[in-house]
């Protein structure tokens, strides 16, 4: 009886989970499948799979999509917000969850409570301030923006895990006469490598799906960002649906790479709002 | 003794040094946007030329301006998929949670859409929903012909298929990721305990696991109203484009369009002002959350 129970009970989960995970992936697997059929083909043909793998729609868009140029454009801003975040991230992570001074905790609340504003409700001031410091169609605005917008999450994951860190460590760095700098790079930043790496992995993902600010702040168009560059595709009617398949998966593929060799520390990210029960 | 004071002051200077650079960021380009936003609702501004103060004027066109209760109807709409946005993801991971053969691919596919952000997933449903795409071409093929429907062109199947898809589907694996990690913290023994009893699995589920994880699940539905009201703007913009008509029009579309399309951006600030009230309200109860785990 109670065999019988589990089994049933194992055959349903494995139904459902299917199912679930069937709906997850289909519309992706129908991207890479639509991506290396030719336009003619998919007219006839939509849900089989390719009679025959091109990789036209690639090279078009490739060329005449401009998609060469805005994925180096992206390679040049994130890794330059990257290196921005993470010193914002870590030192006042550092600060809020391990030393103590006065003002501490309203300040980290405030910091939080900042956190929820949307994109769009900051945008025309955000829009406003740019144009008056000329850093409208200037990558090191949209990178100022883009942390200043990012960098209170990844400052809250970093401020509950220092604050796991013993206060014994600070006491003997500053009995070694460690100065403040010396003692955040020397022992704060290696002890706090894994979260760092969340962290790093939270910012790209960020950075590299964001549309709003990209979309006001680069007005030209060769600046723009290859997500961004995408958000303004669809408007381009009459581009064929493989084509702009096979954009949307030359936009993935740096987020797909990150999944696949950082799988654990994504989890470890997205588990870090929920460590407790 | 003299240089031990100097010493004790630095240090006393020290965290403030470490946080400026974030504080400043966020006074000049999220603090200072919100403060103005409000200060500007009250002004007739194209973002060109000099502000004029209108008083309420801005306040009282949107209160006439039926895309604005339209957005506020279709937000409402939205929100109706929390639920079952929190109820499935808790399904799933408790699932995943029994540790059956081949769990970790289910639950790394689950979490594939949320990978590739709004904008590519945007895309893509674009071209999943649309009258000729994959969809329906499934739904015919499977003999439900009448199933099979132009969805993004009737106003109320894109607002559902909208709330569906951004409220349950895309947030699936990102949830189901959040719930198992509060659930690796519940007591083993308590489930142990359970089936000695001969408890059902659906009896373990409510009696254990939910009553577990009770603040993940607040913590949970507190971060969907933020999607939904504060992070929408990209998947809808890629998705549906507002439309058909302003039938996904939403606060965040509002201001997009009034702002940026027609350039009246005193009046787009009387709406994100309105926007601003909602997420206030939700950040609230966000930082009690926080603080609570934080303690």
């Amino acid at each position: 009886m109670n065999n019988r129970y589990d089994r049933t009970l194992k055959i349903i989960m494995y139904t459902f989970l299917g199912i679930c995970a069937f709906v997850a992936l289909y519309p992706i697997v129908f991207a890479v499948m639509t991506s290396v059929k030719t336009p003619e083909e998919y007219v006839t043909n939509k849900l089989g799979f390719p009679s025959k793998l091109t990789l036209d729609n690639y090279s078009y868009v490739w060329k005449n999509g401009n998609m060469l140029k805005y994925f180096m454009n992206t390679l040049l801003v994130i890794p330059a917000g990257l290196v921005f975040y993470l010193f914002i991230c870590v030192s006042a992570g550092f600060a809020f969850g391990r030393l103590r001074f006065p003002g501490r905790l309203p300040l980290f609340l405030s910091v939080l409570f900042l956190m929820i504003f949307p994109q769009m409700l900051l945008s025309m001031q955000i829009f406003q301030i740019c144009r008056s410091l000329k850093l409208v169609n200037n990558y090191f605005g949209l990178i100022l923006v883009w942390v200043a917008y990012f960098s209170p999450f990844g400052t809250y994951i970093m401020t509950t895990y220092y604050s796991t860190v013993p206060m014994s460590l600070v006491e003997s760095a500053r009995l070694d006469g460690a100065k403040l700098y010396q003692m955040l790079f020397r022992i704060m930043v290696p002890i706090a490598q894994p979260m760092i790496i969340v962290i790093t992995i939270i910012g790209t993902q960020s950075m590299w799906n964001e549309l709003p600010f990209s979309m006001l702040l680069l007005q030209n168009a060769d600046m723009r960002t290859i997500t961004h560059s995408l958000g303004m595709l669809k408007g381009q009617y009459g581009l064929k649906d493989p084509i702009l398949m096979a954009a949307i998966l030359c936009a993935a593929s740096v987020p797909i790479v990150l999944f696949l060799f950082f799988q654990k520390q994504i989890t470890m990210g997205s588990y870090s709002g929920a460590v407790k029960g | 003794m003299k240089r031990k004071l100097s010493k004790k002051n630095t240090e006393l200077f020290e965290p403030y040094m470490l946080i400026t650079p974030l504080l400043i960021l966020l006074a000049v380009f999220i603090l200072y946007p919100v403060i103005a936003n409000i200060v500007m609702s009250f002004f007739k501004w194209n973002g060109i030329k000099k502000p004029e103060f209108i008083g309420l004027e801005n306040y009282a066109e949107m209160f006439k301006d039926e895309k604005f209760w339209g957005s506020i109807k279709n937000t409402g709409i939205l929100l109706l998929y929390i639920p079952l946005g929190v109820i499935l993801p808790l399904v799933v991971s408790a699932v995943l949670r029994e540790g059956l053969k081949g769990w970790p691919f289910f639950r790394a596919a689950l979490y594939l859409p949320n990978i590739l952000g709004y904008v590519i997933m945007g895309s893509i449903c674009n071209i999943v929903f649309r009258k000729t795409g994959p969809l329906n071409n499934i739904l015919n093929a499977l003999g439900l012909q009448n199933l099979a429907k132009d969805w993004l062109m009737s106003p109320s199947l894109a607002i559902n298929s909208l709330g569906f898809v951004y409220g349950v589907w895309l947030r699936l694996g990102f949830g189901c990721i959040f719930f198992l990690a509060a659930m690796s913290s519940i007591d083993e023994s308590l489930y142990d305990a359970a089936k000695i009893d001969g408890a059902k699995w659906w009896k373990t589920f409510f009696n254990v696991t939910l009553p577990s994880i009770r603040f993940s699940i607040e913590f949970w539905v507190v971060l969907s109203f933020i999607e939904v009201l504060a992070r929408a703007f990209s998947f809808i913009y890629t998705f549906t484009n507002g439309g058909p008509g302003f039938a996904t029009f939403t606060l965040e579309y509002g201001i997009y369009t009034s702002g940026f399309v027609a350039f009246k951006m005193g009046y787009a600030s009387a709406w994100a002002s309105v926007l601003f009230v909602f997420c206030a309200i939700i950040a609230v109860f966000q930082v009690k959350l926080m603080k609570r785990e934080a303690e």
